[in-house]
């Protein structure tokens, strides 16, 4: 801004532009988190709309933020023969824009009227095909303005035929040469300020309405109703049309422009009602209170943004948490089934349990009669041969502590965890349940995956399965095995089975002892003889047998209800997570980026009454529709 | 001048159109709800449509009354030139734009005991005039601010001046921020003769307008136009180019131009001076031209005084001439009904290829478990058991009596399965299968619809919000339910032997070796979605009735390996005649179990569907197309000719 040789009519006071620059950096920190949290948009459709949504608005408010003192551009809009470019005369003061009733669209080119000293590189004068005209007026000394061409003499949509032969047609088309609301549509996005203008004939009009609504949120407008001296005063009117398409409207302005700008061209003072609105606007949208407009502005577009991208949410929210609650529901069923198979499996290899049981008996039990006598038993059943082999089954090979066989590779895979009660059909059923789920909440590919896992993944996700439930069983396994051992840990019970088993061989010994010793010697009685050893060892044996039976059924008592509660925890071992990652992730994605939004959104709205300014004349889109 | 206009007889021609009309009314009206379904563009809206039901249908059979209707922008003083018409005061005018809601309409005297108003404006809910504040927003009719009723306020002229069959109707706007004021507008266009343009300085050259008056100028309505609020004379001069704008932008040719001074004190008053412009209309400047037949614009535009001279003019030459230009609009081969049938069918063309993508790409490839052999063995067993020689059997039961002995004592050790525990693990085996077919299809589904629009518009129901829990929930109850033999099947395996039997003389001894041999099966059914007259359904599927052919099944058992066996030398002749019946025997069974996931598919997951993609699809052959066609041929033909 190079107006320093026009008298400020703000002097600016420091404590002002400190306020203004906290203000700002709280602003700053909104629009820096409204940034990260687009760029975490999920590859969700909403998402991605809204993110492309945003580079539009990111250049505004980025705009907003770096050109904080530049000067505002303010347009001037509203219906053909509403007095645009009359208006823009009587501000200027002199006749620079074409104006009148000649002919029906007389505006074509926009017109920026500015000082002679205001800098306008900045300004894409040649993409709006404008003309830059220079004026001395004070009323625009400090703001840019553009007479901007009509929204409402384009034919909407030139393609459709309108009917009739084809030579009556191409008689009655549109000339092709109206682009007005086209140019209009590159002007009004470089301007800050809106100056809408309309007529007791135009105020109501559709297409106006069209043009403002969309480009209004963010631009704070000067609403001002012309042709006073021929037309009836319908601002009462208007103001209630323009709150019902959601406008706050303080004040509406009335005014003659052709009246305005005849008087300015004669020099003479111009009329109250005129003068009101070259007042307002040195007021509202010149120095100090330019970077007021320009803040609020920018806080009003980020609000707008904010509120759209609830809209793209709004209906979507219930069907993310059905789709985070659908997983868990998925996740219990494929657990149920997992739990029932591996409880069938672990109960029905009893022979497994008795050989794993059987060794912790003997490799914890040393240093006696009867340990050993049980080390000699599992010595000899060591040579014995098989009946069955459990190295085949994952789960008997689990139990006799062997390490679960690597992954097949693709599809085959799922043959390595059939044992666990989880095969593709049903892993697929979930997956086929979910992704219903998920297009109810417009979750796609490559969100989500498919129904049936491709390869590599299955020999992913399978992989991690068995890892994950190898590990789990044979650390529950352990534990219950422990937990056995642990009965028959206390020197009471290992004492009594020794004191059992030994007096068994003591009285034999003893017997034997008695009749050589005592009987034999002592009396002359006959010797028993190798018989009466072979007999007594047949009977310790079958004595430690029975023993060794006992031993066992004390560790094995309740082995079921262990089995039962051992299965029970199996849904805190996560196993079946893997299967159906992609759509517990997206799930949470989602509602993390929705739930940011109403963080945002929160403090968007603490900002904002942070920063409420006094009433003043210019109007604004509400955020909330009406 | 006519000056007995009144007493003339109504044109005979319009006589001679009803049957056309209403045949095509009818065929119209018969295809619009599936032209609806099949995602053809909203017949409401077009040109034709307006035409036909505003205009011809209603005004083509009762005595011909003549439409003329006042038509504007907001605020442009369209109540105010209408009370200027009429006489008297029917139209509120008020200073806020857009608050005429409903049309008014002054009929002359008598008219209602002749034709019911309802009729003559089918697009309306037609009341009785009360006041001036009838047709304003927040008059009588505050209960009703609801935009979906269309009113129309009618009054009978009680002064008796009104012409006999002139009907003039006031309307609200075509440009303002509520669109239902437009579309009342344009019903009120539609049925009009005479349309009065009332334009301004400001809206002359208006997007909305030029468009709403470019119809009117296509239907060859008669165009009088009213520019009001004129700085006279002041603007004089200028309305000539503002009126080659509008002409030259709608294609209008009016009739009568006339300037209405801007005078506030005048409109406060009601009472307003129309300037004729004679020198602009139509007639006016093509009087140095000659071939032209102007006489009836010229007829018009000699009249001094609009309001009474509208009650001059040659009524039935304007009538014709508009029913004529509402005919044309309706016959035009680029976006009359021709196009819309047009359409009509290309939609149904675009559901056929969803059908045939459906029939193509919608079908899985279900592979059933091995089945238990001895399912089927046991039934031919049993259809040979009487059938058998004393010694054969003798033998036979002794073996078996061994064999079911064996059986036990190997279940028992745990070295054989029991066939309970088999046929359980083969029932989780097939339910498996079949829920990857289930799975599968819904995902080819899926793909369909992400590819087609038109199968999106129809299955993104099913997908998207369908309960696919209740899918597979549906699946596992008709999968438990079916026995593993069934009473259908025992009867299919009947008949087929049967019918074997009595083909082939020696068919007990070729079956006794086949049984010895064994056959090996390896089922795999293809289930898709067939429709009536597709491919033969298999057997079983058919005895088992019930389960339309909607979808259907392709069999393709495998029975391989018993010549094999059993070496092809000894076997070769007896294998020949013996194969094809296995086969037979096999698939029927397999094409039974997979039947359980048809019957979801169908019952469950799809619904009516297929039903409704038949109906699309088949729509351009409906009777009704080809009538219209041919309705539309003779009609053009008869207005060129």
């Amino acid at each position: 801004m190079k107006n320093n040789d026009h008298p400020d009519p703000h002097p600016l006071d420091l404590a002002s532009i400190v306020d203004n620059q906290a203000d700002f950096s709280k602003f700053n920190e909104l629009v820096e988190s409204l940034k990260h949290w687009i760029h975490s948009a999920p590859q969700w459709p909403p998402a991605q709309h809204i993110a492309g949504q945003w580079e539009q608005v990111e250049l505004r408010l980025d705009r907003a933020r770096l050109e904080l003192s530049r000067v505002l551009v303010v347009g001037v809009i509203g219906g053909t023969g509403t007095g645009k470019s009359t208006l823009v005369n009587a501000l200027a003061g002199c006749n620079i824009s074409p104006a009148g009733d000649v002919a029906r669209p007389t505006t074509i080119h926009p017109v920026i009227v500015v000082a002679r000293d205001v800098d306008l590189s900045w300004l894409p004068v040649d993409a709006m095909q404008a003309r830059v005209v220079h004026s001395d007026s004070a009323a625009i000394a400090n703001i840019v303005l553009i007479d901007c061409p009509d929204p409402d003499t384009q034919a909407d949509c030139v393609d459709q035929p309108a009917g009739g032969s084809p030579a009556d047609r191409s008689q009655a088309q549109p000339t092709d040469s109206n682009h007005n609301r086209d140019l209009l549509e590159k002007v009004l996005p470089v301007c800050d300020v809106l100056l809408l203008v309309a007529t007791a004939q135009k105020y109501r009009s559709w297409i106006v309405a069209r043009e403002v609504a969309m480009f209004a949120p963010g631009r704070p407008l000067l609403f001002v109703q012309t042709h006073a001296s021929r037309d009836p005063d319908i601002r009462e009117d208007w103001r209630r049309e323009l709150q019902s398409q959601g406008f706050v409207v303080p004040h509406i302005f009335r005014v003659d422009a052709l009246q305005a700008a005849q008087r300015a061209a004669a020099l003479l003072e111009p009329e109250p009602e005129f003068k009101e609105l070259v007042t307002a606007i040195d007021a509202e949208l010149v120095g100090r209170a330019a970077r007021r407009v320009r803040r609020t502005g920018a806080l009003d577009l980020a609000g707008w943004f904010l509120l759209q991208s609830r809209g793209q949410f709004a209906e979507l929210g219930d069907a993310v948490a059905q789709l985070a609650a659908g997983v868990q529901v998925q996740r219990a069923r494929l657990e149920a089934l997992a739990a029932r198979a591996i409880e069938a499996k672990l109960r029905s290899s009893r022979s497994s349990w008795q050989g794993v049981l059987t060794e912790e008996v003997i490799d914890r039990w040393h240093g006696g009669l009867f340990p050993l006598f049980l080390h000699a038993l599992a010595a000899i059943g060591s040579f014995w041969p098989r009946m069955r082999s459990v190295g085949g089954s994952l789960i008997g090979r689990i139990l006799s502590g062997q390490a679960v066989a690597p992954v097949a590779t693709g599809h085959a895979a799922w043959a390595a965890i059939e044992e666990l009660g989880i095969n593709e059909a049903e892993v697929e059923q979930s997956r086929s349940i979910l992704i219903g789920q998920a297009a109810r909440a417009r979750i796609f590919e490559p969100l989500v995956g498919r129904a049936r896992l491709d390869a590599s993944s299955v020999q992913i996700t399978v992989g991690t399965l068995l890892e994950r439930s190898g590990a789990w069983l044979a650390t529950g396994i352990k534990r219950l095995v422990n937990e056995r051992r642990g009965r028959i840990d206390s020197a009471l019970v290992r004492g009594a089975f020794e004191v059992l088993f030994s007096g068994l061989v003591v009285a034999v010994l003893g017997r034997a002892a008695w009749n050589f010793f005592i009987g034999h010697l002592w009396f002359g009685r006959s010797l028993d003889g190798a018989g009466f050893l072979l007999e007594a060892f047949v009977w310790l044996i079958l004595w430690g047998l029975l023993l060794r039976w006992l031993v066992l059924v004390r560790v094995r008592t309740g082995l079921d209800r262990d089995i039962r509660t051992l299965v029970d925890r199996l849904p805190s071992a996560r196993l079946i997570d893997p299967l159906l990652s992609d759509f517990a992730e997206a799930a949470a994605a989602t509602s993390e980026f929705v739930k940011q939004r109403d963080s945002l959104d929160r403090d968007w709205t603490a900002l904002a009454k942070e920063l409420a300014e006094p009433s003043s004349e210019l109007g604004r889109l509400h955020r909330e529709p009406s | 001048m006519h000056l007995e206009v009144a007493t003339e007889k109504p044109p005979v021609l319009f006589t001679a159109w009803v049957n056309a009309v209403q045949e095509l009314c009818a065929l119209v009206n018969a295809l619009a709800p599936l032209g609806e379904s099949l995602g053809v563009p909203d017949l409401r809206k077009t040109d034709w449509h307006g035409q036909l039901f505003d205009k011809l249908a209603p005004q083509v059979s009762p005595e011909a009354v003549l439409v003329v209707a006042v038509c504007g922008g907001t605020n442009t003083g369209k109540s105010l030139i209408t009370n200027a018409l009429v006489g008297s005061p029917i139209s509120r005018s008020v200073p806020e734009a857009a608050r005429t809601r409903y049309p008014v309409a002054s009929l002359p005297k008598g008219l209602v005991a002749r034709i019911d108003p309802a009729k003559l404006f089918p697009g309306f809910v037609t009341a009785k005039w009360q006041s001036q504040e009838d047709a304003i927003d927040g008059g009588v009719q505050k209960s009703d601010q609801n935009d979906s009723v269309h009113r129309l306020v009618w009054r009978e002229d009680v002064s008796g001046q009104q012409s006999p069959r002139l009907v003039l109707l006031d309307t609200p706007d075509i440009d303002g921020t509520l669109q239902a004021n437009w579309h009342r507008a344009e019903l009120v266009r539609n049925a009009c003769d005479v349309i009065v343009a009332v334009l301004t300085q400001q809206k002359y050259n208006d997007a909305t307008v030029r468009e709403f008056f470019r119809a009117a100028a296509t239907a060859q309505k008669t165009t009088i136009i009213v520019f009001n609020m004129v700085d006279w004379p002041v603007q004089r001069d200028r309305i000539t180019g503002w009126l080659a704008t509008f002409c030259a932008q709608t294609g209008i040719a009016p009739a009568a131009v006339y300037a209405v001074p801007f005078d506030a004190a005048a409109a406060a008053a009601g009472s307003i001076t129309f300037y004729a412009l004679p020198e602009l209309s139509v007639a006016g400047q093509l009087s140095n031209r000659n071939g032209l037949d102007r006489s009836l614009d010229k007829q018009i535009d000699e009249s001094q005084d609009l309001a009474s001279r509208l009650a001059n003019v040659d009524f039935n030459r304007i009538k014709l001439r508009a029913m004529k230009g509402a005919f044309q609009v309706v016959l035009n081969p680029h976006t009359g009904v021709g196009a819309w049938l047009d359409a009509f069918e290309t939609s149904a063309s675009q559901w056929q290829e969803v059908k045939r993508l459906l029939a193509v790409e919608a079908r899985v490839r279900v592979e059933l478990p091995t089945a238990p052999r001895e399912l089927v063995w046991q039934e031919i067993w049993q259809w040979l058991e009487p059938r058998r020689s004393g010694f054969d059997l003798t033998v036979s039961k002794a073996y078996r009596f061994a064999g079911k002995g064996l059986r036990i004592v190997a279940g028992k050790t745990g070295l054989i399965r029991s066939d309970a525990k088999r046929r359980e693990d083969f029932s989780a085996l097939e339910l498996a299968a079949l829920k990857r077919g289930l799975a599968d299809f819904v995902e080819r589904l899926e793909d369909i619809s992400r590819s087609n629009r038109h199968a999106a518009s129809l299955l993104d129901g099913v997908l998207v919000d369908g309960n696919r829990t209740a899918w597979y929930l549906d699946l596992e109850c008709r999968h438990a339910a079916l026995p593993i033999v069934s009473e259908d099947y025992r009867q299919f395996v009947r008949s087929e032997l049967d019918r074997f039997s009595s083909q082939n003389p020696d068919a007990l001894r070729w079956i006794l070796t086949g049984l010895n041999v064994g056959a090996v099966a390896r089922p795999a059914i293809t289930v898709a979605l067939g429709w009536a007259g597709a491919a033969a359904v298999p057997a079983a599927a058919v005895t088992a009735g019930g389960l339309s052919s909607l979808v259907h099944h392709v069999g393709d058992v495998v029975v391989g390996g018993a010549a094999t066996l059993a070496g092809e030398g000894a076997l070769g002749l007896t294998i020949v005649g013996l194969k094809p019946l296995i086969e037979t025997l096999f698939a029927g069974w397999s094409s039974e179990r997979s039947r359980v996931l048809a019957e979801t598919l169908h019952n469950v997951v799809l619904g009516n569907r297929l039903d409704e993609i038949e109906r699309l699809a088949s729509a351009a052959a409906r009777p009704e197309v080809a009538q219209a066609r041919r309705l539309i041929f003779e009609c053009s033909r008869e207005f060129s000719g």
